[in-house]
């Protein structure tokens, strides 16, 4: 009885229907993402794909010089076009420079980036990726057609093609300097700030990845970042906290983009955030690339700092603190650290931010 | 800087002093020499490897998509679609942009008084405005390097809206009967022998203003017939 009750109501079917359908949905969606994670650790490097899948389908020159034509006569590449690019890309420069070679092929792909349908989207992102393992020319082409668009795309809603968009940029920063300030016209930095300082809430991870490609730019475009982006970079240097992502990046970019100058003036609380994240992200261990990198950069950043003279009131230093990491950091008696925390410590006492005597008094230093 | 090179040794406070005392205060540059080595390795370039398994799949779910309205629904949310003209644009600030400059009449009138710059760079991080979306046009291929075709431009939907406008505003003012085309009935009521699908479909509603005109032309039609 209560069964037939049950089904002879129909508003309580469709809610019942509704609810499954969202709950499918909710599943599709965690599997979906579950796959995104998986395809991120796919990743290769030049050729690295024949030695790692043997029953890998060999395209040579031939075969994308076909491919090119074809989607450049048909104006329109299908998802299946794109992969077997993305994969003939994987396997070799030449493909890469095949491509590069057919007019009108490229332009193919961009339209597809920047169509309405979704999936064609990402595969084109992802085709471009693989594309922008090619070398300067082909990083200097992609960057005029496609580059705006790769920007544009970083503030697109869907992980996949956000990531895809990251990493290009990244290989083509890598790349060729003259695709960097082309980018860095289209206001790539501030952008990447932004997701760089997203909160650490954010599962997805763009943090690292928007690290990588403001490292790059700071290794080697730093002279043509705008005034603007430095700008928008030092207003917002208190949105990284030392315990998010990719932080051992921080410091790097910090000091490479001159973001601490006698130029710009910084207010009180950029001076203290840059302290204590200083203090933070410290690891004096200097084990892996990672913790020399936070270190060495941290002590220049910290040494421009003090340079810049803050009055006392605007810095809470706590001596015994700041005496005890110098001395540590003396101990590792690494030559080249060791000429930036002499500088810091110059920096320091002309500064008058704390006693001076007390400070050389508890200072170990080795000759 | 000469550092003593006796390695055991702690300097004393005197002898720290003189060595400070040689240093001048001052900025290190990024310039500056200071390590020849990067800390890093070198960048190494990596592709995406595409499952192919997951294209076919997409492929196999497009259908379901379209029928089933969550899913649908889902797709669409990964664009920032315009409410009125069913626009898909790929970031929230184009979007803006496009309501802004195609939807606001308020906008428009300003445009018209022409006291102040109104269109905004399509860089969202760019705060610089212009009087006319040419001059905007010039600004992104100049500045900031955008391709002359930009695909997101809203330049020639500005175009061709602004002529519809100025036919809407001439029906509005000149023609009276024409007010009532807002009254016409729906498109769907002419079949042609062929059974129209009784289904809420969105990408019939995307057109109504086209699909208004179409039945206008075909109620000429057939008054030309008689």
């Amino acid at each position: 009885m209560e069964l037939t009750a049950t089904t002879s109501e129909p508003p309580g079917q469709v809610n019942d229907t509704a609810l499954r359908l969202r709950t499918r949905e909710y599943a599709r969606q965690q599997r979906k993402d579950l796959r995104m994670d998986t395809t991120d650790a796919l990743r290769f490097g030049l050729g690295q794909i024949k030695d790692k899948i043997s029953e890998l389908e060999n395209l040579g020159i031939k075969d994308v010089q076909g491919m090119a034509s074809r989607i450049k006569r048909r104006k329109h590449a299908t998802e299946e076009d794109m992969y077997r690019l993305s994969h003939a890309f994987l396997q070799g420069n030449a493909n890469i420079n095949a491509f590069a070679e057919v007019q009108g092929a490229t332009q193919v792909i961009v339209k597809e980036l920047t169509g309405t349908h979704m999936q064609r989207q990402i595969e084109a992102a992802e085709c471009l990726c693989n594309f922008s393992l090619g070398e300067a020319h082909v990083c200097e082409k992609i960057t005029a057609l496609a580059g705006s668009y790769l920007v544009t795309l970083l503030n697109s809603q869907e992980p996949r093609l956000k990531r895809s968009c990251l990493w290009t940029l990244g290989n083509i920063l890598a790349t060729c300097r003259k695709s960097a300030n082309m980018l860095l016209q289209m206001q790539l930095a501030t952008k990447l700030w932004k997701i760089y300082t997203l909160p650490s809430d954010d599962l997805r991870g763009y943090q690292e990845d928007a690290g990588i490609c403001l490292y790059l730019i700071a290794t080697h475009a730093a002279s043509s970042i705008s005034v603007d982006d430095r700008r928008h970079i030092a207003e917002n240097l208190h949105k990284k906290q030392p315990a998010e992502p990719a932080a051992e990046y921080y410091m790097y970019i910090v000091f490479q983009l001159e973001i601490v100058s006698k130029e710009r003036d910084l207010c009180a609380q950029h001076f203290q955030h840059l302290y204590d994240f200083f203090m933070a992200n410290l690891n004096i261990g200097f084990n892996t690339s990672a913790d020399k990198l936070r270190t060495v950069y941290g002590v220049r950043v910290l040494a421009n700092m003090f340079a810049a003279r803050p009055s006392v009131g605007q810095l809470e230093l706590q001596l015994e603190q700041l005496v005890n990491v110098l001395n540590q950091l003396f101990a590792l008696r690494d030559t080249s650290l060791t000429m930036d925390l002499m500088q810091l410590l110059k920096n320091l006492m002309d500064a008058q931010l704390l006693d001076n005597e007390l400070v050389l008094e508890h200072l170990r230093v080795y000759a | 800087m000469n550092l003593e090179t006796s390695s055991e040794l702690l300097l004393t406070k005197e002898q720290l002093q003189n060595i400070l005392a040689k240093l001048t205060a001052g900025y290190i540059t990024s310039a500056e020499p200071i390590t020849t080595t990067p800390i890093l390795p070198q960048y190494k370039k990596l592709g995406v490897l595409v499952d192919f398994d997951e294209i076919v799949e997409a492929k196999a779910t497009k259908v379901p998509t379209y029928k089933n309205i969550v899913n649908a629904k889902t797709t669409q949310s990964q664009y920032y679609s315009c409410i009125q003209c069913r626009r898909q644009l790929p970031t929230a600030h184009l979007l803006d942009l496009h309501i802004t400059e195609l939807h606001d009449l308020y906008f428009a009138a300003s445009v018209e008084r022409g006291d102040k710059p109104l269109y905004a760079c399509y860089i969202e991080e760019c705060t610089m405005k212009f009087y006319m979306p040419s001059e905007r046009k010039d600004h992104c291929i100049t500045l900031h390097k955008f391709p002359v075709n930009y695909r997101f431009d809203q330049e020639k939907i500005t175009k061709t809206k602004s002529r519809k406008k100025k036919d809407a505003d001439a029906m509005d003012v000149d023609n009276v009967p024409s007010s009532n085309v807002g009254k016409l009935p729906y498109i769907k009521a002419f079949s042609f022998g062929h059974p129209t699908q009784r289904t809420f479909n969105t990408r019939k509603e995307r057109g109504s203003d086209k699909a208004l005109n179409d039945v206008q032309a075909m109620k000429e039609a057939l008054e030309d017939m008689d």
